[in-house]
């Protein structure tokens, strides 16, 4: 068994010959090209620009007829509402819980990930690959059937409304391991043979060796793992009941029947803006790498 | 002599291998067992073997059998329109932003990806926002008076608004990274041979991007199948349950308010399941086959 995109990395690495200006690149193309990215662009940015351009808005100029992109008078206090509205709506709480399950979550899913990867990868015991691929072949298998008996398990262990229900079950996956394991298997073998030698143990060899060299696609799959988190929605409606333990996109949820029919609008625009910034911030502060280290022909030397 | 046995491999695979073990093989079995038994999430299961799939699918008066095939119905409709614009698009912007002389590219390609990044809770409160006929942009600026969620075909419509919003970002990189290893010479020398633009794609992209594409394609579908959040934040399954989802349906069977009944749900789960892995295997074995 095999994941065919990732077999493209062990191609051999073609090169583009890019800069060259060739006399067929006519304008009609350049401008159709252009035309069709900006269009897309300007619809694809103008609802997130809506949103927090209402959540400056003061309810009167919400409710007063007529469209402007921005706010005539910009206001903070939908934010300052929505950040003293404890009562019904915690959001700070559900912010802060739902920044520690990702964190904790994204830490625990390197360690694991990278572990594992380094255990199917450069490790020889018999039965390695017979294992590995079963456990894969196994997970293929939807996982909507699992969903309820996995909301008993984690009642059993006392994890309905906590963290723990969102931080660790995530962590039996096999897809990130797949990855780590396919970029492990670039890298030759004679790196960790050669200290293997001189008398190094695994766990040296894994922590000064290999990790610094698979660090992009760790990070790569952290990211992934992190943003994953932050935005799950069908598992935390599932097990949060309790107000105060739920992320925040379960608590958004509750939002929309708490500030019903958009009457405090400015409120639930300044709750949704609240709970994008995160994931938002990793991805520009992480960009290069989400858009480098997916690039199938340069994330392989690291 | 005894072979010394190596515990160091244990340490390395063994503790993926219990969270492997306890949460997703056991539910996987527990949740097949399930099926076959009268269960309320309380008590202990009682086995009633094939009963519950004879309701889902024959009982004609049960609305376990009605509710099953309208939600089945319903998240058809979702992957069978979803799946080909969150494949189709994607490639579009893929190939338009590998045109040589666009510039910007990765500030073009962050801005599609931003709507991937956020939640579909907040990303739906947005859209409700701009559908909504007194406040948002639907109404004011195109004086529409319809209300979206609660009419069809709005109500599919902005479902399928937010699902490409927030899908082709993933796809599109995964693409455009594919597209960029494609070798120049091939297009040049097809260029000297006068193959013109469509040409090109059809004879040199498209095939030396065939596995990223099942690969995109097998993975969106089964993804599509699950789908949960869209429908349940945007129209809760309206109008007249229209837009109501198999996985809707199966936690409210579930986990809904009054008796839990997880043993149907879970023989729904199940069908479910299998639905996605014939639809899975045969796209695996049709793509495979036509690119061979």
């Amino acid at each position: 068994m095999s994941n065919p995109l990732v077999n493209q990395i062990d191609q051999p690495l073609k090169r583009n010959t890019r800069g060259k200006k060739k006399p067929s690149d006519n304008s009609v193309s350049k401008y159709a090209a252009y035309t069709f990215l900006i269009l897309l662009c300007l619809i694809w940015i103008i609802p997130v620009v809506f949103g927090i351009s209402t959540s400056f808005r003061s309810q009167t100029e919400v409710v007063s007829s007529g469209f402007r992109l921005l706010p005539k008078d910009w206001t903070i206090d939908n934010y300052i509402a929505t950040l003293t509205n404890t009562s019904t709506a915690p959001i700070l709480r559900w912010l802060w819980n739902s920044l520690f399950i990702a964190t904790t979550h994204t830490l625990l899913v390197v360690v694991i990930i990278s572990l594992t990867g380094y255990g199917y990868s450069r490790m020889k015991f018999k039965g390695r690959d017979t294992l590995f691929f079963t456990l894969l072949g196994i997970s293929f298998f939807p996982g909507v059937v699992n969903l309820i008996p996995s909301y008993k398990i984690i009642d059993a262990f006392g994890w309905v409304n906590t963290a723990w229900a969102m931080i660790i079950p995530g962590l039996a996956g096999m897809g990130n391991i797949f990855l780590v394991r396919q970029f492990m298997n670039g890298l030759p073998k004679d790196l960790d043979e050669s200290a293997r030698v001189d008398g190094a143990s695994d766990f040296r060899i894994y922590l000064s060796i290999i990790v610094p060299l698979v660090k992009p696609i760790l990070i790569v799959c952290a990211l992934f793992s992190f943003t994953g988190s932050w935005n799950d929605f069908l598992w935390p409606v599932i097990v949060y009941t309790d107000v105060e333990k739920m992320p925040v996109t379960a608590g958004l949820l509750l939002l929309q029947d708490i500030y019903g029919n958009y009457r405090m609008i400015g409120q639930l625009m300044g709750s949704a803006i609240l709970a994008i910034i995160p994931t938002l911030l990793l991805f520009l502060f992480a960009q290069k790498y989400f858009v480098q280290s997916i690039n199938l022909n340069s994330g392989i030397k690291g | 002599m005894k072979k010394k046995i190596n515990w160091a491999p244990a340490f390395f695979v063994g503790p993926h291998i219990i969270l492997f073990a306890i949460f997703i093989l056991l539910p996987t079995i527990y949740g097949i067992y399930a099926s076959f038994t009268k269960w309320n999430l309380m008590n202990e299961p009682v086995w009633v073997g094939l009963d519950n799939y004879k309701t889902i699918l024959f009982n004609q008066d049960s609305t376990f059998h009605t509710q099953f095939f309208n939600g089945m119905k319903n998240t058809f409709i979702f992957v069978g329109i979803s799946v080909p614009l969150l494949i189709i698009i994607p490639l579009m912007i893929a190939v338009a932003l590998e045109h040589k002389q666009v510039k910007m590219k990765n500030l073009i390609q962050s801005i599609i990806y931003i709507p991937g990044l956020i939640s579909i809770s907040a990303a739906a409160l947005i859209w409700l926002l701009i559908f909504n006929k007194q406040l948002g942009i639907t109404g004011n600026l195109f004086g529409s008076d319809v209300a979206w969620p609660a009419t069809q075909p709005y109500a599919w419509i902005i479902i399928f608004v937010i699902t490409v919003w927030g899908g082709v970002g993933g796809n599109m990189i995964i693409y455009r990274a594919s597209i960029s290893g494609v070798s120049q010479d091939l297009y040049e020398s097809a260029e000297l041979d006068g193959a013109g633009p469509v040409r090109r794609f059809a004879s040199i992209t498209l095939p030396s991007i065939r596995f990223p594409l099942i690969y995109t394609f097998v993975m969106t579908t089964g993804g599509a199948f699950n789908v949960f959040g869209q429908p349940l934040m945007m129209t809760d399954g309206g109008p007249r349950q229209s837009t109501h989802v198999l996985m809707m349906y199966i936690r409210q069977l579930a986990f809904g308010n009054g008796e839990s009944i997880a043993g149907m749900a879970s023989a729904m789960a199940v069908l479910l399941g299998l639905v996605i892995l014939v639809i899975s295997a045969l796209q695996y074995y049709v793509m495979n086959r036509n690119a061979a």
